[in-house]
């Protein structure tokens, strides 16, 4: 049974992801660019170089942390839509605290400035999650004011208190020291030695969510909150913990940007990636190892459409507009084949209703 | 010091600004109010602002008029509320789901066409719709620099609350809508398909969230298109809607306590970081939903008191 829905699904992500093409094809059309052109250019901007099959996986590492950072929110039935601004905040503290301890042995420093990243993303998450389980304010808008707060706070720290001692650095934070940057795995991209400790948070993740009586205590609170209260869960409680936890993920993921690819923080830290990846997990349906598998696919149209503007003078954005074009187009199968089922079923009903008619007159 | 940040705050420039502020977020509160009656948790306001910022300076720069800006705006708002209905009635989506993809096409979309048509992520100096100016109204001392010259849709906005509470509470179809809302299987009893009053409150939401956008961008800012130039203005929206539980005059009133926090924000840029004064808007809209739910909690508690005396 399990499988068979399997099935249906990834049909219809292939369907969709095809028609997305279309329509973006057709919106290429429409402003003037040659269509072909342009995804040829998007194909050999993801794979050319070693430098943006670097990118490539560094990004799909953002998608994936954070697409999972979200599922692990709705499992439980809250939307974490404040990713963004736990990443920024996280982002922006851990690489402080890097400043600080300059002059400490990374050994000391690293595992600091990860830990007070997610600190302070876990508390970030903590404050829409609290307001949700005890006070029962929609998380939606609180995480998204939480978002635009965050923001500003950052780029105060970084023009402010925390400015960099050069003059022509506008808005951001110092340097770190070289010692402390995460090794690049390929010259000149930004893939860099996080991406293990991503894949590793990743199995973690995955491993608990759906191996441990945890996880399955997690999926109960999310399905059923009344039933898994009166079984004996603490329902609150974990869906404080996964808020955190998926605060916590968000703010290495910044950290993750400082130290591996940015060396400082800078708004360029982040661009939206969360929405990014929160659209990846919709696209999976919070589905974990789906969600692994879709950062990679959209992590090569992103990094793709990046090299398609620079050489084809495409702008970047119709990434945006073919992955939520996906989410349409699934949605929109699932509606056409949800009514072609219920017309179906009222044509038997119908039909039955006729056949015992005739039987009754017989 | 303390004095002169007073009186630069009370001034009436700060109402005036007050006003500007908060005319988009209460034209798109009105259209949330039509959806929120209508049963549909819209969080794709935010989306259909930006849209209607940019088609309204499309058709201002094609067409050379900020009129034609808003009928193109007009059209495109009706399209949007076609499209989100489409989905959220008929195809019985996840409300959530695709409020959040629609915000992000219309990022995505608004953004590349910036770049294929105007060659740049904006524009502006684009032909901008008029101001107002109200003889005699000048003569009233404080009052007079507050409500006077501000941009058409100012005063248009007046005009749609009223109209709009009137269409709410005092016509059948406002009745109608109301009951799709809250009771759709009474009113599928009543003869009149639910659905079809989902599908006029999304269609009306577009049409007053485009009219938002148009106003950002062809009013308040004379006629410029800036990427995300929406900001969580949607967002803020919505929170008003469920401040003023949907009442098109209280949702107003919502509107203009966001209006002034960001009047304020901006007056106190002389003295703090204007990175902080940004986020006073939206920790107020915070506090604002604690206090709303506290608020409607406290009520119901009441309520469940008062219940079992009644019995006896």
């Amino acid at each position: 049974m399990k499988k068979k829905r399997d099935w249906g699904y990834l049909g219809s992500l292939c369907i969709s992801v095809l028609l997305a093409f279309v329509i973006g094809a057709v919106i290429l059309a429409v402003a003037g660019f040659s269509p072909v052109k342009a995804y040829a250019a998007m194909a050999s901007g993801a794979f050319s170089s070693a430098r943006h099959i670097g990118d490539f996986l560094e990004y799909a590492m953002v998608l994936c942390l954070t697409g999972l950072a979200c599922v692990l929110g709705s499992r439980v039935g809250i939307f974490n839509v404040g990713g963004e601004g736990q990443l920024l905040l996280g982002a922006v503290v851990g690489c402080q605290v890097g400043v600080w301890l300059n002059g400490q042995s990374p050994w000391l420093a690293i595992p600091a400035a990860a830990l007070a990243a997610m600190a302070v993303g876990a508390f970030y998450a903590l404050i829409p999650g609290w307001l949700k389980v005890k006070v029962k304010v929609n998380e939606v808008i609180t995480t998204i004011m939480l978002n635009t707060i965050a923001a500003s706070l950052c780029q105060y720290l970084a023009k402010g208190p925390w400015k960099n001692p050069n003059k022509n650095m506008v808005a951001a934070t110092a340097q770190l020291d070289p010692r402390y940057w995460f090794k690049t795995l390929i010259p000149g991209s930004n893939l860099s030695t996080a991406i293990i400790a991503a894949a590793v948070v990743t199995f973690l993740t995955w491993y608990v969510m759906q191996k441990t009586s945890t996880g399955y205590e997690m999926k109960l609170t999310g399905q059923n909150p009344r039933f898994a209260f009166f079984s004996g869960i603490k329902t609150d409680r974990i869906v404080l913990a996964c808020m955190c936890i998926s605060g916590a993920m968000c703010g290495l993921v910044g950290m993750f940007r400082v130290y591996g690819a940015e060396h400082l923080y800078r708004s360029s830290v982040s661009n939206q990636y969360y929405f990014e990846g929160l659209t990846v997990a919709m696209i999976a349906r919070y589905d974990p190892v789906t969600v692994i598998g879709l950062s990679f696919l959209f992590a090569i149209l992103k990094i793709g459409a990046q090299g398609m503007e620079l050489s084809a003078g495409v702008p970047n954005q119709i990434y945006l507009i073919i992955q939520t074009v996906v989410i349409f187009c699934m949605a929109a199968e699932s509606g056409v084949f949800a009514s072609l089922r219920a017309g179906a079923q009222r044509k038997k009903a119908r039909a039955d209703i006729r056949r015992k008619e005739e039987e009754s007159h017989v | 010091m303390f004095e002169g940040v007073l009186r630069s705050v009370f001034s009436a420039g700060t109402f005036n600004q007050m006003l500007r502020s908060a005319t988009p977020v209460a034209l798109a509160a009105l259209g949330g109010a039509m959806t929120e009656h209508a049963g549909i948790m819209n969080i794709g306001m935010d989306g259909m602002i930006l849209m209607g910022a940019f088609f309204g300076v499309l058709g201002s720069y094609f067409f050379g008029s900020a009129a034609a800006g808003v009928a193109l705006v007009l059209a495109m708002g009706v399209l949007v509320g076609l499209f989100f209905a489409l989905f959220v009635v008929k195809f019985k989506s996840d409300e959530f789901i695709i409020g959040t993809a629609l915000n992000t096409f219309a990022l995505g979309l608004t953004s590349f066409l910036s770049r294929s048509i105007f060659g740049a992520a904006g524009t502006k100096g684009n032909p901008a719709l008029p101001t107002v100016h109200i003889p005699g109204l000048d003569a009233v001392p404080f009052l007079g620099r507050v409500l006077n010259d501000n941009s058409l849709f100012v005063y248009v906005t007046w005009a749609l609350v009223l109209i709009m509470w009137l269409f709410v509470y005092r016509t059948p179809y406002g009745f109608w809508l109301r009951a799709s809302g809250e009771k759709p299987e009474t009113l599928r009893t009543a003869g009149i398909a639910p659905e079809r009053m989902k599908w006029l409150a999304s269609v009306l939401c577009g049409l007053l969230c485009g009219l938002a956008g148009a106003h950002l961008s062809l009013g308040q800012l004379q006629g410029t298109f800036a990427e995300d130039m929406a900001n969580s203005r949607g967002y803020i929206a919505f929170a008003c809607v469920i401040f003023s539980r949907a009442n098109p005059a209280a949702a107003y009133g919502a509107a203009l306590m966001f209006g002034f926090f960001d009047a304020i924000g901006l007056r106190l840029q002389d003295y703090i970081s204007s990175d902080l004064t940004n986020t006073i808007p939206y920790v107020i809209t915070i506090v604002m939903m604690v206090y709303v739910v506290v608020r409607s909690q406290r009520k119901k508690r009441r309520a469940g008191k008062r219940l079992p005396a009644r019995q006896t």
